[in-house]
């Protein structure tokens, strides 16, 4: 099982490595931290900024002031909600393309179970991810040097890292579900409409005071996006977010363990 | 002979559409098994179904002696398929394609890759990409992966499709070595019969999901078997002088039907001994009997051409396909 597993994991690296999606997601998921710093520019000096032609001269400034600890909350709201879409469409490639490209046939009938296939690619998803957070969070950081905003801390540093790096691990522990709309409904399509309807769901739910109950919303709470987080959510929103994931990585098991292979 | 494939009423429904009813399957080991029906007839459904790819409604598969569990698990070591068109990642190049297989059919000998490109003739192609590929190239692409861990068992489906005829002839003298050379049974569906007449040594004919004939080795050299036709306007006269002549031959209506080898290959002394006996035929032709003509009564209930005969019992469904006529 483990020679099947490392077979399943090199093939998934190299269908990877070989696409241009991880190239694409990573140039999208870059476009949170060199926004983040476009604003500290901005905010820095927004008569410079005016002149320049950066901004409108109608433009309202109402994202705060240029500080680490304003481009960290921007870096941690863009995880939570930009990683929901930018992991979201990578996700539904990962396991959509098998059906786009018709090559879901060729991962059935092998001595290398489609547990290990599956298996597989939840791990090559959860990396590329987390090194997607990763990458935000450190280019960040570089911005943030490069653009030379003040506040900085260890303290706020240590915060503002549980605070981008978690928002981008609760992301990423919501992905199953992706993975589950891309595998039953054989393409990239249908997760994509599954991602519309969460981010809008989530919305509702934030607006009406629900947020903590609902998966979707909570890596937003988290990111502190509303407020501080001890406010917005308790150790259920964590048992909620957990509990969705696993019934999301075992309906996916359990559909292509199962269900008819028509295509 | 033991089974490589054998099926037990195999059902598969589709919600209100039944698309395989009852199939009762067997593939000895060592067969070519040619599996003939129309588009629609049930010829994937039921590959799918051998394949651990979709679960039976009623019923059971076992392939290579193993029955095949409900989470399609099977002895897919051994087993090497085509499944419809073929497919590969497109920014992939073909050796990269092939290597995924080899490490998912979990073989440790990286020759093989090369091997089977060899085999396949897709040397020149081995480093582009499968997106750029022709569809014949493709195929080929889609036959190496079946054939690159060494299967005891194949399992294609429409081998032949998007093969120019050089590539057609070339994929069946291979099939036909693995098989005769190295005792692969092959099970292959398509509605080319020509091509399932030129390899199968059996032909399984399903038609709206029903198995409705099978046709042995001895059924298949009838329907192969060349004949000359001989019509006379004196009957009796060309019966009397082909009879002194030591020729024997049967009656079919007014024709009268020669199959020895030495009147097929020598028309022309036919017609000489006939107009020796002042009995000229007026029509003499070498004909050969016709699978397609055979499939086509079967799965539609018409003939192209009328029987020769309505009461020779199974012959009456074999009509001649035209050789060569004087």
């Amino acid at each position: 099982m483990t020679a099947n597993f490392s077979s399943a994991l090199w093939a998934e690296t190299l269908k990877l490595r070989r696409s241009k999606v991880p190239l694409f997601t990573a140039i999208g998921f870059s476009m949170a931290p060199l926004f983040g710093g476009l604003f500290m520019i901005i905010l820095k000096d927004p008569e410079a900024a005016r002149s320049m032609g950066l901004i409108s001269a109608k433009a309202q400034l109402a994202a705060g002031t240029a500080e680490w600890a304003t481009l960290f909350n921007m870096l941690a709201q863009a995880t939570a909600v930009g990683g929901a879409i930018v992991f979201g469409i990578f996700t539904a490639w990962l396991f959509g393309r098998e059906f786009s490209d018709r090559t879901a046939k060729e991962l059935l009938a092998l001595p290398t179970p489609r547990e290990a296939i599956i298996g597989a690619k939840f791990i090559v998803m959860a990396i590329w991810t987390l090194l997607l957070t990763v990458w935000c969070y450190v280019l960040g950081l570089v911005i943030g040097t490069l653009v030379d905003i003040p506040g900085w801390s260890s303290e706020l540093l240590r915060s503002a890292t549980v605070d981008i790096l978690g928002a981008g691990a609760l992301t990423i522990i919501l992905l199953p579900f992706v993975a589950f709309f891309a595998s039953a409904g054989k393409g990239e399509l249908p997760p994509f409409g599954w991602l519309i309807l969460t981010v809008v769901l989530a919305q509702v739910a934030a607006i009406t005071g629900w947020g903590d109950w609902f998966p979707w919303a909570i890596p937003a709470l988290f990111s502190g996006a509303v407020g501080p987080r001890s406010e917005f959510m308790g150790v259920h929103s964590y048992i909620i977010i957990i509990f969705t994931s696993l019934m999301g990585i075992a309906i996916t098991f359990y559909w292509w363990r199962t269900v008819d292979q028509t295509r | 002979m033991s089974n490589a494939i054998e099926t037990n009423q195999l059902t598969k429904r589709f919600g209100d559409i039944l698309a395989v009813d009852a199939i009762d399957l067997r593939v000895g080991t060592g067969e070519i098994y040619g599996f003939l029906g129309l588009n629609g007839a049930g010829k994937t459904t039921t590959i799918r179904a051998l394949l651990g790819m979709i679960r039976p409604s009623a019923g059971n598969v076992k392939v290579l002696g193993q029955a095949l569990g409900p989470d399609g698990r099977g002895p897919w070591a051994r087993v090497g398929h085509l499944v419809e068109s073929p497919s590969a990642y497109p920014e992939l190049s073909v050796r990269e394609n092939l290597e995924i297989s080899r490490r998912l059919y979990a073989k440790q000998d990286t020759r093989l890759v090369d091997k089977v490109i060899e085999q396949l003739a897709l040397g020149s192609y081995a480093d582009r990409k499968a997106g750029t590929l022709s569809s014949g190239n493709l195929q080929r692409l889609g036959l190496a992966r079946a054939l690159l861990h060494e299967p005891e068992l194949l399992i294609l489906d429409e081998p032949a499709n998007g093969l120019d005829p050089a590539g057609v002839v070339e994929i069946r003298e291979l099939l036909r070595t693995l098989a005769y050379e190295k005792g692969v049974t092959i099970f292959m569906s398509s509605h080319i019969l020509t091509e399932v007449d030129r390899l199968a040594t059996r032909i399984g004919i399903i038609h709206k999901g029903k198995l409705i004939e099978e046709l042995d080795t001895h059924k298949l050299e009838q329907l192969r078997a060349r004949h000359l036709e001989v019509q006379v306007r004196n009957l009796e006269a060309a019966q009397i002088c082909l009879q002194s002549a030591g020729f024997k031959y049967t009656m079919k209506d007014e024709t009268i039907i020669l199959t020895d080898p030495h009147s097929i290959s020598r028309p022309d002394y036919i017609a000489h001994i006939l107009v020796n006996a002042g009995t000229a035929p007026t029509r003499l032709a070498v004909e050969q009997q016709d699978l397609e003509e055979h499939f086509l009564q079967l799965t539609s209930g018409t003939s192209l051409r009328a029987p020769l005969s309505r009461d020779e019992g199974e012959q009456s469904n074999l009509t001649p396909r035209k050789e060569g006529a004087l």
